[in-house]
C-alpha cells in the first residue's frame, strides 16, 4: 500500500510558514543570528531563533495567553495547523498525530526550577505543567482538531523522522485515515548549555561538510507532514516510499568512523522502496557541522554510493540544528524539493573535508527535475533514520 | 494483530550481578539509578548481553525519561551560572538513553525507538512492536518501560495535589515479544486498543472478552502507585496470571488525565 | 609534582565516577584512553573541566589536548607549566 504526503507545515528561524521558509532559502538568507535575543542565557553563541516571543506566538495562534503553553507546543501548533489546512483534511475522518520533541516544555521548566531550587514551595506550577514530552503533543492535538490516535516519540535528533515512520505504519494498519507526523523543539538554556558542554557548538556560523567546520548552531522550529493512504488521496505531493531506523551502536554520543548506522538506515530505506542508489536525485543530509557527524555521514555516502554520490546538502546553516524538529523540517524541505524541482544550497562551504573530498550543492538550483530525495536524521544513542520521498 | 510473549521481567526479578549484566564499566559508571535499573532489567529479561543480538527491534517507553540527570544538569546550569558544566548528565538525560545503551552493550544495529507519551507510552511501544510483526519487519522484539521517582518530581506532584488518594511509584519492565509461538511462549496479546472515551467494567468485558474465563484488571495500577508507565507493571501481572492458569486477562488502564488503553492477553494453549 | 599527581588521580576517580579504582591502581604513566584507564571522548571533556575548575588551566582545542592527555603524568606536567 502506498503512503503519500498531502500536506506540509513548517516554522523556523527562517520564518512562519512553508512559503516564507522557501523564499528565504531561495534568496540565500540564513536564519542564524549572532546571539540569542529571546532565549534567556548568558551564552553569546549564534542560534537559529524565531524572532517572536511566546506571548506573540499565543497571539499569532489566537490562543489565550492564560493557557501559558510551552514554546515547543506553540511552534508545533503553527506547523500542524498549516499542514492540516494544506492537506484540506476532512475532519469527520480519523486524524492521528505522531509528534516528537527532545526538550518538551523545558523553556518553562527552566523558569520554575530557578525558584524551586531555592525553596521547594516556590516556582509557579503552571511553568512545570508542560514539562514532559507528551504535554506538547496534547496541546497540539487540542488546538488542531486531532481526533484519533496520538503518540509522542523522543530519540534525540532523529525524533521527527521516527515519527514519520510510525505514522506510516498507523496508516498501513488502518488505525487512522490521516496522520500528522513530525516534530517540534524550542531553543532552551538546557540544550544550549548541553551542546556547549559537549564542545560542539561553533562560535561562528556553522559550516557543514567544510574542512574548517567547528560545530553546530542550535535552532528551533517545527515541521510536520500530513500522510495518507494513496487510495484515499487523489492529490498529493509525493510518496513516502522508504524509511528505516538503524542503530550505530558505537558510542552514546559519537558516530562511528565508518558511518555504520547511517549506511544501514539509508541502504534499508532504499531497499524498502526497491530502489537502487543511482536513482537518488538529492540527499538532504543530517550535516550538523560537527567534525564527527559530517565525517561519519560522508563515509556512509561513499560506502553506499561509491563514486556516484548524488547532489547533497545540509540545510542546517539556514535553520540551525532544530534537534527533534530537524527530521520534520527537513522532510518538509525534501517534499518541496520534489514539488518545486529545486536543490537547496549548503551555505558556508569552501573546502571539502580532506579525507573524503565531497562537495555539496553550493548554489540554489531550480528548474531541475527531482524525483527522489533521501533525508537523513541522526541522534544520540546511535539513532539513525532515513526517509525516502519519491514522485 | 497479535504477538507472543516469551518472558516478562521487572526490576524486582533482576538477580544477576550488575557487573555481569552491564560488563562495560565505562557505560556503567555514567548510569543514573533509573538507567541502571532499566538496562539491568532488559539484560536479565533477554538472559545476558550475548542474547541482545538476536533481537531485531528494541522499543522503549518512558513518561518522564531520565529525570535525575535532567534535574542535575538543570541545577548545574543555574548554580554554576552556565559555566564549566559537566556534559554527562546532559547526555544521559536523553529519552532514548536506555534503548541506546542496550544496543551498545552488544552492538545491535536494529530498529531502536522510544515512546514518551505519558500513560500510553508502554502501550504505544507495544503497538509499534505488533505493527512491525504484522508487517513482517520483526520476529523478536524487546519492549520495555521505565520511570523513576525523584524528590523534586514527588514534591512538584504533591504540590499539584496528585497524591491525595494515591502514592507515587517507579519501575522497569521488559518483555520478550515474538512474532511466532515458541516453546517458551507464556502468553499472547490478541487485542490492543485506545478507546476515545472511558469504558465501564461492563463495557470492557462486552467489547473485549472472548470467553467466560476472563479476569478483568480494571485500573489496577493503583496497587503499584502512580507513574506514567505503571501500566507496564499491570501487563507483567497479567502475564503472571496467565502463567498461573488464567485463560484470558483484560487490562484496562486510565490515568494521568489521558484516554484509556486496553490490552487482551490470552494463554497460548 | 608527586602530590599533584596524587591529587589528580583523586579528582579523576571522583569526577569520572571510576568504580572500585583507588589512586594506587592508576599508573601515572599509563595511557588514559583506550587500553589504559579505558576513558573516552566524554571523559576527555570532563578532564578539561577538572583542569579548569581545580587548577584554572584552560585547554580549548583538541590538537593541543592530545599530547597533554597521554597520561596522568603529562596532565600534571601541563598543569605545572600553565598554572598561574
Amino acid at each position: 500500500m502506498g503512503i503519500v504526503v498531502t500536506g506540509v507545515g513548517m516554522i523556523s528561524a527562517l520564518g512562519v510558514g512553508v512559503d516564507c521558509n522557501l523564499v528565504s532559502i531561495r534568496k540565500g538568507l540564513s536564519g542564524i543570528s549572532a546571539t540569542p535575543k529571546i532565549l534567556k542565557t548568558g551564552n553569546k553563541l549564534p542560534v537559529g531563533e524565531l524572532q517572536m516571543t511566546n506571548d506573540e506566538l499565543h497571539k499569532l495562534l489566537t490562543i489565550q495567553p492564560q493557557e501559558h503553553l510551552s514554546r515547543t507546543a506553540l511552534l508545533g501548533i503553527w506547523a500542524v495547523r498549516e499542514a492540516l489546512k494544506n492537506a484540506n483534511v476532512d475532519y469527520s475522518k480519523r486524524i492521528g498525530l505522531v509528534s516528537s520533541t527532545s526538550v518538551g516544555g523545558m523553556d518553562l521548566t527552566e523558569h520554575f526550577f530557578e525558584k524551586f531550587i531555592e525553596d521547594d514551595k516556590a516556582g509557579r506550577l503552571r511553568d512545570v505543567r508542560m514539562h514532559d514530552c507528551a504535554a506538547s503533543t496534547d496541546a497540539i492535538a487540542r488546538h488542531c482538531g486531532i481526533n484519533g490516535y496520538r503518540t509522542t516519540i523522543s530519540t534525540a535528533c532523529s525524533s521527527a523522522a521516527n515519527a514519520v515512520i510510525t505514522g506510516a505504519k498507523l496508516l498501513k494498519h488502518n488505525i487512522v485515515d490521516y496522520v500528522v507526523v513530525g516534530g517540534s523543539d524550542a531553543l532552551s538554556a538546557f540544550t544550549v548549555n548541553g551542546f556547549k558542554s559537549l564542545m560542539i557548538l561553533d562560535e561562528k556560523h556553522c559550516r557543514p561538510f567544510d574542512e574548517s567546520r567547528a560545530g553546530l548552531n542550535l535552532g528551533e522550529g517545527a515541521g510536520y507532514l500530513v500522510l495518507q493512504r494513496e487510495e484515499d488521496a487523489p492529490l498529493y505531493y509525493c510518496h513516502l516510499s522508504g524509511y528505516a531506523n538503524r542503530n550505530d551502536a558505537h558510542h552514546q554520543t559519537a558516530s562511528s568512523a565508518e558511518g555504520n548506522g547511517a549506511y544501514l538506515a539509508m541502504a534499508d530505506a532504499l531497499k524498502m522502496a526497491g530502489m537502487s542508489p543511482e536513482n537518488v536525485d538529492y540527499i538532504n543530509a543530517h550535516g550538523t557541522g560537527t567534525g564527527n557527524n559530517d565525517a561519519s555521514e560522508s563515509a556512509a555516502f561513499i560506502r553506499l554510493f561509491g563514486n556516484n554520490i548524488p547532489p547533497f546538502s545540509s540545510t542546517k546553516a539556514f535553520t540551525g540544528h532544530t534537534l527533534a524538529a530537524a527530521g520534520g523540517i527537513e522532510a518538509v524541505l525534501s517534499v518541496m524539493a520534489i514539488k518545486t524541482g529545486c536543490l537547496y544550497p549548503n551555505l558556508n562551504f569552501n573546502t571539502p573535508i580532506s579525507a573524503y573530498g565531497l562537495t555539496p550543492v553550493c548554489k540554489y538550483t531550480d528548474c531541475t527535475r527531482v524525483d527522489s530525495v533521501l533525508t537523513n536524521s541522526f541522534g544520540f544513542g546511535g539513532n539513525c533514520s532515513s526517509l525516502l520521498f519519491t514522485r | 494483530m497479535k504477538c507472543y510473549i516469551d518472558r516478562v521481567t521487572t526490576e524486582h526479578d533482576v538477580v544477576t550481578d550488575i557487573k555481569l549484566l552491564i560488563p562495560d564499566a565505562g557505560l556503567r559508571r555514567r548510569m543514573s539509578r533509573v538507567i541502571k535499573s532499566a538496562v539491568t532489567t532488559a539484560v536479565e529479561c533477554v538472559g545476558g548481553i550475548e542474547n541482545i543480538g538476536s533481537y531485531d527491534a528494541i522499543i522503549t517507553a518512558t513518561g518522564w525519561g531520565c529525570l535525575t540527570d535532567s534535574e542535575r544538569f538543570l541545577r548545574n546550569i543555574i548554580v554554576d551560572k552556565e559555566q564549566l558544566l559537566n556534559p554527562t548528565p546532559f547526555i544521559q538525560s536523553t529519552f532514548n538513553t536506555v534503548g541506546g545503551q542496550i544496543a551498545l552493550l552488544n552492538h545491535n544495529h536494529c530498529y531502536n525507538v522510544t515512546y514518551v507519551n505519558r500513560s500510553h507510552s508502554f502501550e504505544d511501544a507495544l503497538l509499534d512492536a505488533m505493527m512491525r510483526i504484522a508487517d513482517g519487519e520483526s520476529e523478536n522484539i524487546l519492549v520495555g518501560a521505565f520511570d523513576e521517582q525523584t524528590p523534586s518530581q514527588h514534591r512538584i506532584m504533591e504540590r499539584m495535589g496528585i497524591f491525595r488518594n494515591i502514592n507515587d511509584g517507579e519501575g522497569a519492565v521488559f518483555a520478550q515479544i515474538r512474532a511466532h509461538r515458541s516453546a517458551e511462549s507464556i502468553a499472547q496479546v490478541t487485542a490492543i486498543d485506545f478507546p476515545a472515551h472511558s469504558l465501564s467494567k461492563q463495557e470492557c468485558l462486552e467489547k473485549f472478552a472472548t470467553s467466560e474465563n476472563v479476569v478483568l484488571m480494571y485500573n489496577t495500577y493503583t496497587l503499584h502507585g502512580l507513574y506514567p508507565t505503571v501500566s507496564a507493571r499491570c501487563f507483567a501481572e497479567a502475564t503472571r496470571l496467565i502463567q498461573n492458569g488464567t485463560k484470558e486477562v483484560i487490562v484496562y488502564n486510565e490515568y494521568f488525565g489521558a484516554t484509556p488503553t486496553v490490552l487482551r492477553i490470552q494463554c497460548v494453549g | 609534582m608527586e602530590q599533584l599527581i596524587q591529587e589528580l588521580k583523586e579528582h579523576l576517580i571522583e569526577e569520572l565516577n571510576l568504580e572500585e579504582i583507588t589512586p594506587e591502581d592508576i599508573d601515572a604513566e599509563a595511557p588514559l584512553f583506550g587500553d589504559g584507564l579505558g576513558l573516552d571522548s566524554i571523559d576527555a571533556l570532563e578532564i578539561i573541566l577538572i583542569l579548569e575548575k581545580y587548577y584554572g588551566v584552560k585547554l580549548a582545542n583538541s590538537a593541543e589536548a592530545k599530547p597533554v592527555f597521554q597520561s596522568v603524568k603529562t596532565l600534571a606536567e601541563y598543569i605545572m607549566k600553565n598554572r598561574g
